[in-house]
């Protein structure tokens, strides 16, 4: 199956370019570029800048399998975390090596997500985001009773000195621009246009000859491998890991949210949202010292209701504001 | 109108946004300022508040009182603040700001095990030493570090001191059971009562563990009555501290003592179960009964500090406050023994600390934790709470043994 | 054998209050496709309720169901009516992040109301209980499970006989022949998530009496109600109470796991939501649409 004819199929059931908007495309890569310089113009700010840049590689990741294959997860945290433990094992056993956390935490959780996802990717909607939470949970209890793993006392991550710091930022960056980088030739390829296909309609897809079963496990293989990697170089430039850093809440939630900001199944979705809503939150950290929180809910309500379809596709509408109002009703009840 | 420039505006715009930093504060000429991060928001807020309150006590009296002097001149003190919503990778972040963008002079700890390692973490690459009083847990101690320092007591000596007392009856108590929350704080409370059980011949015929999100710990409590045992030992937080407590009245489960690292010294406990609270024991880094006579620069004594700070604040200090009084303390008579604000001085003036305050001792072992102090345990007599350890410290008699449920 | 009868009667005690937890938190989802992350919050509102009202009149606990049950529905169709309607129609993940950041409104208004301060319910009865065959029963926890069966009872009976009820279900089976039949849609959603919230708080009065009140409380809730409806079958009342008491049971009966390998302590209680899960992903192998689930998805 070709990728022309693929695209006429799918032109005909009234799918276009899937790579999202290319105006908010440019942003973004602009936006990168301009974050190469933090470590020198803003140190204070690095350590910020370099979760931003963490959650930016999990959003890609969630928007992989959640996104363009339409398979939402809630337990995509589980990858992150299985990540950080490999950079923080291999620490504790005297590897101290960005290179080899990243490839260990690639592999480790390719591998976790392909054998999980020959049972668990066959349940549908719901059950399948049940089904990952429920595997994410049960991974943070286990790894939280095995001393192997640090129980919850957790383990020490050995880290460079302060001259040297900012090689997990630019480790980070890498992750990040890795994972656009990934998310961009993936929706231009056939194998982008299989999970599209899989997310409109699964058996129509599987009449059209395209595998579900195997492109499924590939894109949450791919998901899991973002994650991963996003996780060693957390866990290194964190210096420290227990199971309620690895497997926050946060990093399961914050990734969806940021990616459902920006836009799901475009390219530039994920980064915008990830660094609109990383703004968002410190700006109210600063404003209101103990309120922030409650404006940051009540940020999060207007924007749903006032951008459903988010940021991306905002930026790519043609028309103006009429347009949009008339957008909104679509959703009503 | 085109929404489409309009909107693309407004992301980099908002992304700018993020890099703005708020006006630095530096040390201005004759101020020393430090730096914390504190739990406003999230699970730890109460605590965070507590912690907070210890610190601006501490300010507002050094600053009434002539502030700090260093090298002849006279500086005053102030705290710039950031909230780290009671998680420890913003905690760090927060003082990686505090240090590279507002410049503090020194920074004074989080609460909480978790927060205090990370930032403990921070603080040493940064190389600017640290104190704080609100996080026990021996991990941030083995790790070599040189510039954190806790004024608090280790985490596995919480609930010894009950033991002691069981151990000092007529007949002596011979067994106990231990339950304790999964987090590692009370693993570690949980390890040390263990360990000191073991070590003095009380033999422990129950320990367990359980989420710190149970909802229910019926069948646990169950399995525990079983044991019969004489002490029963819960290390955890306040939301399971009071589940197990009504979970063992629920089960008809009596023994002769009941001891808590955390729930007899905060008052919602004692408000949430009522008359059960009732004799329950807990382990405390400090109380308002403590007979030390502190050095001069501060109130001397336990009762004048609660007499005080309950006049501003309007509750009875608990020792959440007064640990991190004894933080600020620490800095202070460090500063002034080292007769400079050089981060290098301060920190070994730190390390050769030995001085006695309203809280206790303050001095350091070589890992910088407070070994020296020893823990006090509370007990809830109607109502009250009272000092009942170490014997030199006491302002009651122990109760013991409790009496059945219903009788309290 | 006598310790496995009592775990298997705590587990049941414990499995009523989460099948009154999941069954608002089902019947959202499953009728009107939202997954309402605000759940936990509706039942801390429920709980901090009923704590008002004890400690402000002396008002039992029992009593205030009720109160906090209509209380809970106000707030629910109003939220539901003038917010969530906007989007009800958009895929699950957009109504997601809306109840997301409605979950993180109320519970911060409720710690602005509340503060961060702990609070419980004691009753003179809590903690009274009576022991039969050498079991012991809790009164305040079997009041608790009785209570669960009723509403449950209520609940199935009023959306099968009721005229509102069938206009639910014919809803959730096909919108578009519902709206032919004359069902204004909008309304039946507003009093859809009115009722899993008025649930929520009735659920939340019944946690009063055993767990520790705080702006927080509710999460724990959620993550176990999201695990009970899906067990069950989404949806299904029935599919609610039987998720729920089959969590309680397995999680009563994992707490007696205890042993050692080598050095290394296995206990069952610490792995709870583990074991828990395992046997939730199990259940989804064989029957993947719960236990009572229907086949719709």
């Amino acid at each position: 199956m070709s990728v022309a004819s693929t695209g006429a199929v799918l032109r005909k059931i009234g799918l276009g370019g899937i790579t999202g908007n290319r105006t908010a495309l440019l942003i973004s890569l602009g936006l990168m570029a301009l974050l190469l310089f933090v470590p020198l113009a803003l140190p204070g700010y690095q350590t910020l800048f370099r979760t931003t840049l963490v959650f930016v590689a999990l959003a890609y990741a969630w928007n992989m399998i959640g996104g363009y294959t339409g398979y939402v997860s809630f337990g995509n945290m589980v990858f992150f975390g299985l990540g950080t433990y490999c950079a923080a094992l291999l620490s504790a056993r005297g590897i101290d090596n960005l290179v080899a956390d990243i490839a260990l935490a690639v592999v480790v959780n390719a591998a976790f997500a392909a054998i999980i996802g020959f049972p668990v990717l066959r349940l549908k909607g719901h059950y399948f985001g049940i089904a990952t939470l429920g595997t994410a949970l049960a991974v943070t209890d286990i790894v939280g009773n095995l001393d192997v793993f640090g129980g919850t006392g957790g383990l020490a991550v050995k880290q460079v000195d302060e001259a040297h710091f900012a090689i997990y930022y630019y480790a980070a960056w890498l992750v990040a621009a890795g994972a656009i980088a990934i998310t961009f030739f993936v929706a231009r390829s056939k194998v982008g246009y299989a999970f599209v296909a899989i997310r409109e309609n699964e058996d129509a897809a599987a009449v059209l000859g395209i595998s579900a079963t195997k492109y499924k496990i590939l894109a949450w293989a791919i998901s899991a491998a973002i994650a991963g990697a996003a996780g060693a170089v957390y866990a290194r430039g964190n210096g420290f890991i227990d199971p309620s850093i690895a497997f926050a809440e946060d990093f399961n939630v914050y990734p969806i949210v940021m990616t459902l900001l920006g836009g799901t199944g475009t390219v530039a979705g994920p980064f915008v949202g990830a660094l609109i809503l990383s703004a968002v939150n410190e700006t109210l950290g600063h404003t209101f010292l103990k309120l922030h929180s409650l404006f940051f809910g009540a940020v999060i309500v207007l924007v749903v209701l006032l951008l459903p379809r988010g940021l991306v596709w905002l930026i790519g509408l043609r028309g103006g504001v009429r347009t949009w109002v008339k957008s909104l009703q679509g959703y009503k009840a | 109108m085109n929404l489409r420039p309009l909107a693309a505006l407004g992301i980099v715009a908002l992304c700018a946004s993020l890099a703005a930093p708020s006006a630095p504060v530096s040390a201005a000429g004759d101020t020393i300022l430090f730096g914390s991060a504190v739990s406003l928001t999230g699970s730890l807020t109460k605590e965070g508040h507590l912690t907070q309150e210890g610190y601006e006590f501490w300010k507002t009296y050094t600053n009434a009182h002539g502030g700090i002097k260093v090298g002849g001149k006279t500086y005053k003190v102030d705290i710039k603040y950031y909230d780290d919503e009671s998680k420890p990778a913003t905690a760090a972040s927060l003082a990686e700001r505090l240090i590279d963008q507002d410049h503090v002079n020194f920074i004074l700890g989080p609460y909480g095990s978790g927060t205090a390692f990370t930032v403990a973490q921070m603080v040493e690459r940064k190389k600017i030493p640290m104190v704080e009083g609100n996080g026990a847990a021996e991990k941030i101690f083995s790790q070599g570090f040189k510039y954190t320092f806790a004024v608090l007591s280790p985490a596995k000596r919480y609930l010894e001191g009950v033991l002691d007392i069981g151990k000092h009856q007529k007949p002596a108590a011979q067994t106990v059971a231990i339950t304790a929350a999964s987090d590692s704080f009370s693993q570690e409370v949980a390890q040390g009562a263990a360990e000191w059980a073991a070590a003095h011949g009380i033999k422990v015929v129950y320990n367990n563990k359980y989420p710190e999100t149970a909802t229910d710990v019926s069948s646990i409590i169950s399995a525990l009555k079983a044991t019969n045992p004489d002490i029963i030992l819960n290390a955890g937080h306040l939301n399971d501290a009071v589940l197990v407590h009504k979970a063992l009245k629920e089960q008809n489960v009596l023994a002769k003592m009941y001891g808590y690292s955390v729930g007899p010294d905060t008052p919602d406990f004692t408000n949430s179960l009522g008359k059960d609270a009732n004799d329950v024991l807990g382990g405390a880094q400090w109380s308002d009964a403590v007979k030390y006579h502190g050095d001069p620069g501060f109130y001397s004594s336990a009762k004048d500090y609660a007499k005080a700070f309950e006049g501003a604040y309007h509750h009875r200090p608990d020792y959440h406050n007064a640990e991190s009084t004894a933080a600020c303390l620490a800095f202070q008579y460090a500063i002034q023994a080292a007769g400079s604000l050089d981060p290098e001085k301060v920190r070994d003036a730190l390390a050769k600390l030995d001085k006695t305050t309203f809280f206790g001792i303050l001095k350091f072992d070589s890992r910088g934790i407070n070994v020296y102090k020893p823990m006090v345990v509370n007990q809830i007599q109607n109502g009250r709470l009272v000092t009942v350890y170490p014997p030199g410290l006491a302002e009651a008699k122990v109760k013991y043994p409790a009496p059945p449920w219903g009788q309290r | 054998m006598h310790l496995l009868a009592q775990d298997l009667v705590n587990g049941i005690l414990a499995g009523g209050i989460l099948a009154v937890v999941a069954l608002g938190f089902s019947l959202v989802w499953g009728i009107m496709n939202i997954i309402n992350l605000a759940h936990g919050a509706f039942v801390m509102l429920g709980a901090y309720v009923t704590w008002q009202l004890f400690t402000s009149f002396h008002l039992d606990p029992f009593l205030s169901l009720p109160i906090s049950f209509v209380v809970l529905f106000v707030l629910g169709y109003l939220i539901q009516r003038f917010i969530i309607n906007w989007v009800a129609r958009a895929p699950v993940l957009t109504t997601f992040l809306l109840t997301f950041g409605l979950s993180l409104l109320v519970v911060n208004i409720a710690l602005l109301i509340w503060t961060g301060d702990t609070r419980g319910v004691t009753t003179a009865y809590s903690g009274s209980n009576f022991t039969i065959g050498g079991i012991t029963v809790p009164w305040a926890k079997l009041y608790t499970l009785i209570a669960a069966l009723v509403i449950t009872g209520v609940m199935y009976v009023w959306l099968h006989r009721s005229k509102t009820g069938r206009a639910i279900r014919a809803t959730s089976m096909d919108i578009g022949a519902a709206q032919l039949a004359g069902v204004r849609v909008a309304q039946i959603y507003s009093i859809v998530f009115g009722l899993g919230a008025g649930l929520a708080g009735v659920a939340g009065t019944l946690v009063s009496l055993s767990y520790s009140l705080n702006p927080a409380m509710g999460q724990p809730f959620l993550i176990k109600g999201f695990v009970v409806c899906v067990l069950g079958g989404l949806g299904s009342v029935e599919g609610a109470l039987v998720g729920g008491l089959t969590y309680g049971i397995v999680e009563s009966f994992a707490s007696q796991l205890d042993f050692s390998i080598g050095s290394q302590h296995i206990s069952g209680a610490g792995l709870q939501d583990a074991v828990a899960l395992v046997v939730l992903l199990v259940v989804l192998i064989f029957r993947p649409t719960g236990i009572m689930g229907r086949a719709t998805a």
